[in-house]
């Protein structure tokens, strides 16, 4: 790990300079997130081989980050987290917001609390901006990233809860894509009925246990902006325009990237 | 201060005798009464401070009233809802017939005010509370535990009363997060300052928690500054689980969530933990207090949550 040191000196004093007066009132544990960091990162950079296109358009301000749900487990949110703490020249800790399921489970609850993430609910996420995080959100939800084979790389509707949160704090909505991450499990099937019976979110089946070393590509888009004028009461209808446009945006970025998509045998060719 | 004439019921707990020592050093012109079921113990008399032992009932609660012609009311007097404190019956006829009494005779015997001292137990410990319940969030205490049902009733009990007679009689709600302090015995401190405290290895919430002491300068705030309303009570600033033992020194033993359980039913005739303080152990009940900084100001706490930890070494 000492061959790294140097990667994460920034984000340990960005991380120091923000926590050190104030606790974090969702239970991060600064130390905790960046040993784990730290462990991902080998994983990050030789294992799928993260590239981030377009981290210019990144500000030193707060953001809601907005991404495509794939993969099956979440690992694209892992890689999103990982590319913002280590990527940037100002590195962020992104808040990913996590389903209730995740928060109530032993052991795994309290790690992904110590390491940032936070409960995906309306009054944490507003709370979270209005400290100045810069929080992840995945408006599919598990829709986006329990999908079966043949639905790999179709977007989900999204959630319209993130679009008011935004309207309400005023902090910009940055469009991002994963591409790659649905060949981590190239063929998987989903036991929705028993997933129900077991009540879990989903539970698939596939032909590889461990994730395949497919390429990942994190492209970022141009921040989407939200009229002054709309409210974050406003009605549904007038939201859908927005949600289509958002949509569209993380479309466009997600089939440009899967032009250059990058594959296992290519990459172990070269 | 209006309130001249002040009847504190439970006064033989050490939150309802820090909130009388601090009423009667911030106005000498003050009369307090306090009443309890259980013996008085360790009271210093004072001229104007006097109190008796009380079975709580109709009768002796009307004839108090009417001797007395109380200003203002605390009730103080909520039994815990661990079993050691008494079986469900006695709990439910003192929290919740006792209560209704006591607010009945207040608005007939024409009190100003009453301060009821709830719990932050109300809103129940869960893993999809948000970091900061506001006093409007549901209560949701007593969906898996029945020690917790008749806290959960009284409270609402209260509020509903609150609303409907806001107009004759002021009556303020606190919620106060986990008070801790030398004097305080509640479960959240003892269990705190069990040596050898089997902590949960899978499960770190976040904790708030208020020294006694500050405690009970809001007691004496509500008696004086507050407006009728519900009111959660804590300092800023929040701490993990884990981090309040290590501020206390307590030796920690590391167990899963599930041992505790167990240990906590296979000891309870001598460690008296509540079971549904596992829950709060598991997930976290933490309040947003901005509504009672609105009304007191942002200087409303003396010491930090740490420094209250600090002070139970």
């Amino acid at each position: 790990m000492v061959i790294f040191k140097n990667k994460f000196t920034k984000l340990e004093a960005a991380l120091n300079d923000r926590y050190s007066k104030e606790r974090d009132p969702w239970g991060l544990e600064p130390s905790r997130a960046i040993n784990d960091i730290k462990i991902v990162w080998p994983f990050y950079k030789y294992y799928f081989d993260v590239q981030l296109h377009g981290k210019e358009k990144i500000l030193d301000q707060p953001y809601m980050v907005v991404s495509n749900h794939t993969g099956q487990i979440p690992i694209d949110g892992l890689l999103i987290c990982t590319a913002f703490a280590t990527e940037l020249d100002q590195p962020k800790l992104l808040r990913p917001l996590v389903e209730r399921f995740l928060t109530s489970l032993p052991f795994l609850g309290r790690w992904s609390s110590e390491s940032g993430a936070v409960l995906g609910d309306r009054v944490n996420c507003l709370n979270l901006l209005k400290r100045g995080e810069s929080i992840l959100v995945f408006p599919e939800g598990v829709r986006g990233i329990a999908k079966d084979s043949k639905d790999h790389y179709k977007l989900q509707r999204f959630s319209k809860g993130f679009l008011r949160m935004a309207l309400s704090s005023k902090v910009p909505i940055l469009p991002i894509a994963v591409v790659g991450a649905e060949d981590f499990f190239p063929y998987v099937f989903h036991l929705k009925k028993i997933a129900k019976f077991l009540s879990v979110p989903a539970l698939p089946v596939s032909l590889n246990l461990f994730p395949l070393p497919s390429p990942v590509d994190i492209y970022v888009g141009e921040p989407y902006v939200l009229p002054h004028e709309l409210s974050a009461e406003a009605l549904d209808e007038e939201l859908e325009p927005h949600i289509i446009a958002l949509e569209k945006q993380i479309e466009e970025l997600t089939q440009a990237g899967l032009k250059n998509k990058r594959s296992i045998a290519q990459r172990f060719k070269s | 201060m209006n309130a001249q004439k002040i009847l504190i019921i439970g006064i033989q707990g050490a939150m309802a005798k820090i909130t009388a020592e601090l009423l009667l050093k911030s106005n000498p012109g003050i009369v307090i009464h306090g009443v309890d079921s259980r013996p008085i113990e360790n009271m210093q008399k004072r001229a104007n401070f006097t109190w008796q032992q009380i079975k709580y009932n109709r009768t002796n609660f009307e004839k108090l009233f009417r001797e007395h012609q109380f200003d203002c009311v605390l009730h103080l007097g909520r039994l815990g809802h661990s079993p050691a404190m008494g079986n469900i019956h006695k709990r439910i006829d003192i929290n919740l017939i006792g209560t209704n009494t006591i607010l009945e005779l207040a608005q007939k015997f024409r009190a100003k005010k009453v301060v009821i001292l709830s719990t932050h137990h109300v809103y129940g410990a869960l893993p999809d509370n948000p970091m900061f319940l506001k006093e409007d969030a549901p209560l949701r205490a007593s969906f898996k535990y029945a020690e917790l049902r008749d806290v959960v009733e009284m409270d609402q009990m209260c509020t509903n009363w609150m609303w409907k007679n806001q107009n004759e009689i002021e009556t303020i709600v606190l919620r106060p997060a986990n008070i801790i302090g030398p004097q305080i015995k509640n479960s959240i401190t003892q269990y705190l300052k069990t040596p050898y405290a089997p902590l949960p290895i899978d499960y770190n919430p976040m904790f708030q928690f208020i020294h006694e002491f500050d405690m009970a300068s809001i007691i004496v705030n509500a008696v004086d500054k507050l407006k009728t309303g519900i009111y959660n009570v804590t300092s800023d600033d929040v701490i993990s689980l884990h981090e309040a033992a290590e501020i206390i020194g307590v030796k920690k033993i590391l167990v899963p969530i599930i041992a505790v359980e167990q240990l906590a039913k296979f000891l309870t005739p001598v460690w008296k933990f509540p079971l549904y303080l596992i829950d709060y152990i598991k997930f976290p009940s933490t309040l947003d207090n901005s509504e009672l900084k609105k009304n007191l100001g942002i200087e409303t706490f003396r010491f930090t949550a740490k420094e209250a930890l600090e002070l139970l070494k």
